[in-house]
């Protein structure tokens, strides 16, 4: 090495000194040649190659921990299917005339998994010593960045990997070598469990041994009781009966006897495949809520009045539920109840609803189809350029010749409808979650559910609540459209420059002046943009809200799902798709002919 | 009655700004003791100022010496930690929303670095910002914004978007916007820095011009040491936070209170910021050591007033020393020996 070169590297080996702390002598030059591009492909860490886990948390390499545990735990598993496979091709051998279909299954899985393991750990292994010092390279550099990167060999990190492998590594191999429990066969266990734990109560015992004496007992007097009426000549009739009901006596008991040994003869192993490996143990077994119905009646004592009349159903004898069964339940109960003890304000909000949305039918569609068409066109035509208005216009033209006008301006007015409800909600909450920000870290999961939870399933509780046709659908239309006029609202407040709103306060603005003059008209282009999003996602859940009886060309594509009929649900969606699109340009174009930012 | 006094104005940032200015109160701990254990920086150490009526004080300092965080403590942007802050004699830290409100419509204008337009108003409207939150009328407000325009000379730009114009032009435009309410107070928080030279330059000379007509008490913020030797009848330094000096440009120059300062002036030209007074030598000095001046000959005369660019001016084409007379009366002599040592900024020789 020439003089200069010493040099370099004598003042590079401080900090790999510090990063490497152990093997110095090794990385040294090896980071050197990484550097230079000169380190061989064949190059391996002979440490990484033997156990490249337990090297790499040693050295804080998680992620070269993870990726390394991983391709062994596969190569693992794969073999692993060789042993579990090998005695039941044995099996099969042993009479081989009748299993030829099995044993070509069995010895081709055995081959096939065999060579997939073995060429996976080896060049897994090898793939890993050839890498492993690259990755310990990019470690240091980030070192070099971010002292909070591990660095150095540390005992406690080897331990900690040690620990998670102890984890994961002895059930997912077990798994492999273990064939899949029939799937009755954990039912049947859990309800052989129910059974004993119903069955111990009732005769006093604390164990399954100490229930079974205490059955042979009572069969043991049973029979004896039947023996002493076999021995007599002629019966009476009552004595018949005590007769018959000893023998089913004998009878229950042998069956309930047959449940308890067979859940006794359970092996462990099938024990510990169901609850422990197989799926998540759910064992907690309820007592289903009390099924309680809430119906508002006339009240006798109060002439014109109602009130709500509470019943309760005897309980199922012996029913349990599981958590999920019993949480549905009750929150079919809650429904159940609010429906029923608020049921004035819910109609109020439906009359509401259907009132004005009833009005804005009867603009869209008893306005003369000329006059309507004519608006779009001069609309598109004022605001948004020729091209849009050829659109707009043969739009228009489709509706009208497949005869799709009056039912697509009932769309419309659904989505009008609901699109109002979203602004006039949506833009005040916006405002607040730009202005506060706890209720923001409060909104934006619940904004995130909205648009995320499945429209079908809160259809239901819509439904319930509501009842069918128009105004649930504005509802469902409204939670799911609202979130992106909220959060652009709220975005487009918070865009405005600190020292904007800094410049209007030092002129004297009062709070609300600031929002009224410089950040609602400054966030007018985000506020357009989440009303555009709005009016989209209302369109698209005109097909949903179908579902539940809200009239408009969604509903012919349900019912043609429901037919079977491929072209008149494609007509109906393109003719939800062009409304969508001509409403889309129509704003765009208002948009930026208005706006000045 | 000063128009702007500040003092003893701290502002500690921080969540914890209340224990630590009392701490500082209390013990007197200094910047890194507040920060090792409050977690809390130090704006704004002890300012104390008065700017009086007409008058352009500037504040001067690097970025990030507190200067605009001081600035915004004239209108309350910022809210001072302790110390007092008097506008027209008014203590505005006791002053309830609404008349804070008043105050910065009607006395304070304020133009920003980054001039802060309303990208969706109209150069007119964004004039008239001012006055339409105070509630003038459209048409008042038209009226005044228009004059405002021509007084920055951008008569004929009120319908432009301020997106239109030139980094220049806007930057008039938020002149215009500080004046057209016609406030006592000008608040300029590094207005010209942003401009390229030549701009500034000319902007520099068109607001010293208004100024002179409109004598508008003005607090100016600058890094730029030039600006604020030309712009500022006073200028206060500011170091992390801390008024390390206060005085006129001459003040400073000649003798600045600590090696920072001296460092800052170290580069700046003297020719037309010292005057002869301060370079002079005395008559009997002068006597005592080169005999009686000779009456009949024919010296070069100037006052105490003249800078060194004047003495330079008139001992050149002559080997004689330049007479300082004030009002006929001999104050002092200027020799060449004497002018050349002023020049380089020995400040006592």
């Amino acid at each position: 090495m020439s003089g200069a070169e010493t040099r370099d590297i004598d003042e590079r080996d401080v900090s790999v000194d510090t990063f490497v702390e152990r093997n110095v002598g090794y990385f040294a030059p090896i980071f050197e040649r990484i550097q230079r591009g000169k380190l061989p492909l064949w190059h391996l860490n002979i440490w990484a190659v033997l156990v490249p886990w337990g090297w790499a948390a040693a050295r804080g390499a998680w992620l070269l921990f993870w990726v390394s545990l991983a391709i062994d735990l596969v190569a693992l598993v794969c073999l692993m299917q060789v042993v579990k496979f090998t005695p039941l091709l044995a099996q099969a051998q042993a009479d081989a005339s009748a299993n030829t279909t099995l044993i070509a299954r069995y010895s081709g899985w055995i081959t096939t998994y065999g060579w997939i393991g073995s060429l996976l750990f080896v060049g897994g292994r090898l793939w890993m010593g050839s890498t492993a010092n690259r990755w310990y390279f990019n470690q240091y550099s980030r070192w070099r960045i971010d002292q909070s990167v591990p660095h150095g060999v540390d005992v406690k990190r080897a331990v900690l990997g040690v620990l998670v492998i102890a984890l994961i590594a002895p059930l997912t191999i077990y798994r492999a070598t273990q064939l899949r429990l029939d799937e009755r066969a954990c039912f049947n266990q859990i309800r052989a469990a129910e059974g004993v734990d119903v069955l111990l109560p009732r005769y006093g015992a604390e164990s399954v041994p100490a229930l079974l004496t205490a059955m042979d007992a009572k069969v043991d007097q049973a029979n004896a009781g039947l023996a002493k009426l076999e021995a007599l000549d002629a019966l009476t009739d009552d004595q018949k009966s005590e007769r018959s009901a000893l023998r089913k006596t004998v009878r229950d008991l042998g069956r309930s006897r047959g449940l308890v040994t067979n859940y006794q003869n359970i092996s462990a192993r099938d024990r510990f495949d169901c609850f422990t490996i197989d799926d998540f143990p759910t064992l907690a077994r309820l007592d289903p809520p009390e099924d309680v119905t809430y119906r508002r009646v006339p009240d006798p004592d109060a002439a014109g009045a109602t009130k709500v009349l509470r019943e309760v159903k005897d309980p199922v004898e012996g029913r349990k539920v599981t958590i999920f069964t019993y949480s549905a339940e009750s929150i079919d109960i809650s429904i159940n109840y609010l429906r029923a003890q608020y049921a004035t304000a819910f109609d109020a909000m439906t009359n509401v609803l259907r009132q004005s949305l009833i009005r804005v039918e009867v603009a869209f569609m008893q306005t003369p189809w000329p006059v309507v068409a004519f608006l779009f066109i001069a609309l598109s035509w004022a605001f948004a350029g020729n091209g849009t208005t050829v659109f707009v216009a043969s739009s228009l033209a489709f509706l009208a010749l497949f005869e799709l006008w009056q039912i697509a301006m009932q769309t419309m007015a659904l989505v009008v409808v609901s699109t109002a409800v979203c602004v006039l909600i949506g833009l005040p909450i916006g405002i607040w979650m730009a202005k506060n920000k706890l209720f923001r870290w409060i909104t934006e999961p619940v904004l995130d559910v909205m648009q995320t939870i499945p429209s079908l399933s809160y259809l239901v509780p819509a439904v319930a609540f509501f009842g069918i046709s128009q105004p649930p659908a504005v509802l469902a239309t409204v939670i799911f459209a609202m979130p992106p006029m909220i959060k652009l609202t709220a975005l487009g407040i918070l865009q405005v420059p600190e020292t904007t709103k800094e410049a209007a306060l030092a002129f004297g603005a009062s709070n609300r002046q600031l929002l009224r003059k410089v950040e609602l008209p400054m966030a007018i282009p985000s506020i357009m943009a989440g009303l555009n999003q709005t009016i989209m996602l209302a369109l698209s859940m005109a097909t949903i809200s179908a579902f539940i009886g809200a009239e408009g060309l969604g509903a012919i594509v349900t019912s043609a799902l429901g037919d079977a009929q491929a072209g008149k649900g494609l007509l109906a969606g393109i003719a939800i798709a062009l409304v969508a699109m001509m409403i889309d340009r129509i704003l765009k174009g208002i948009r930026n002919a208005f706006s000045r930012i | 009655m000063s128009v702007v006094e500040l003092e003893h104005v701290w502002k500690v940032f921080g969540n914890r700004s209340a224990e630590a200015m009392a701490a500082i109160e209390a013990e007197g701990i200094g910047k890194a003791e507040v920060l090792r254990r409050f977690e809390a920086v130090v704006g704004v150490k002890d300012a104390s100022f008065a700017v009086e009526e007409g008058e352009i004080f500037c504040l001067m300092g690097l970025s990030g010496s507190g200067k605009s965080t001081l600035v915004r403590h004239i209108n309350r942007l910022i809210e001072p930690t302790s110390g007092t802050i008097r506008i027209l004699g008014e203590d505005i830290g006791a002053m309830k929303t609404e008349a804070l409100r008043v105050l910065r419509a009607d006395k304070i204008g304020m133009v920003f670095q980054n001039m802060a337009l309303l990208p969706h108003r109209s150069v007119r409207d964004n004039i008239g910002f001012a006055l339409e939150l105070r509630g003038v009328d459209g048409y008042t407000r038209a009226q005044l914004a228009d004059n405002a325009l021509e007084t920055v000379s951008l008569h004929g730009y009120g319908d432009r978007l301020p997106s239109e114009l030139s980094g220049g032009m806007q930057q008039r435009v938020g002149l215009a916007r500080a004046l057209a309410a016609d406030p006592e107070i000008l608040l300029m928080d590094e207005p010209f820095s942003a401009l390229d030279p030549l701009i500034r330059r000319n902007l520099q000379d068109e607001f010293l011009g208004l100024s002179q007509n409109l004598k508008k008490t003005t607090i100016f913020i600058t890094h730029d040491l030039d600006e604020a030797i030309r712009m500022g009848d006073r200028i206060g330094i500011m170091k992390d936070g801390e008024i390390v000096q206060i005085g006129t440009a001459e003040d400073i120059a000649t003798a600045p209170a600590d090696d920072y300062v001296a460092d800052f002036v170290a580069g700046i030209s003297r020719l037309k910021l010292v005057s002869a007074a301060k370079i002079m030598m005395a008559t009997d000095q002068f006597t005592a050591r080169n005999g009686a001046i000779d009456p009949a000959a024919q010296h070069p005369v100037a006052s105490p007033h003249d800078d060194l660019d004047t003495l330079v001016g008139l001992s050149t084409g002559t080997d004689l020393p330049v007479l300082i007379k004030d009002s006929d009366t001999l104050v002092g002599i200027v020799t060449k020996d004497t002018l050349l040592r002023g020049l380089q900024g020995g400040a006592d020789a």
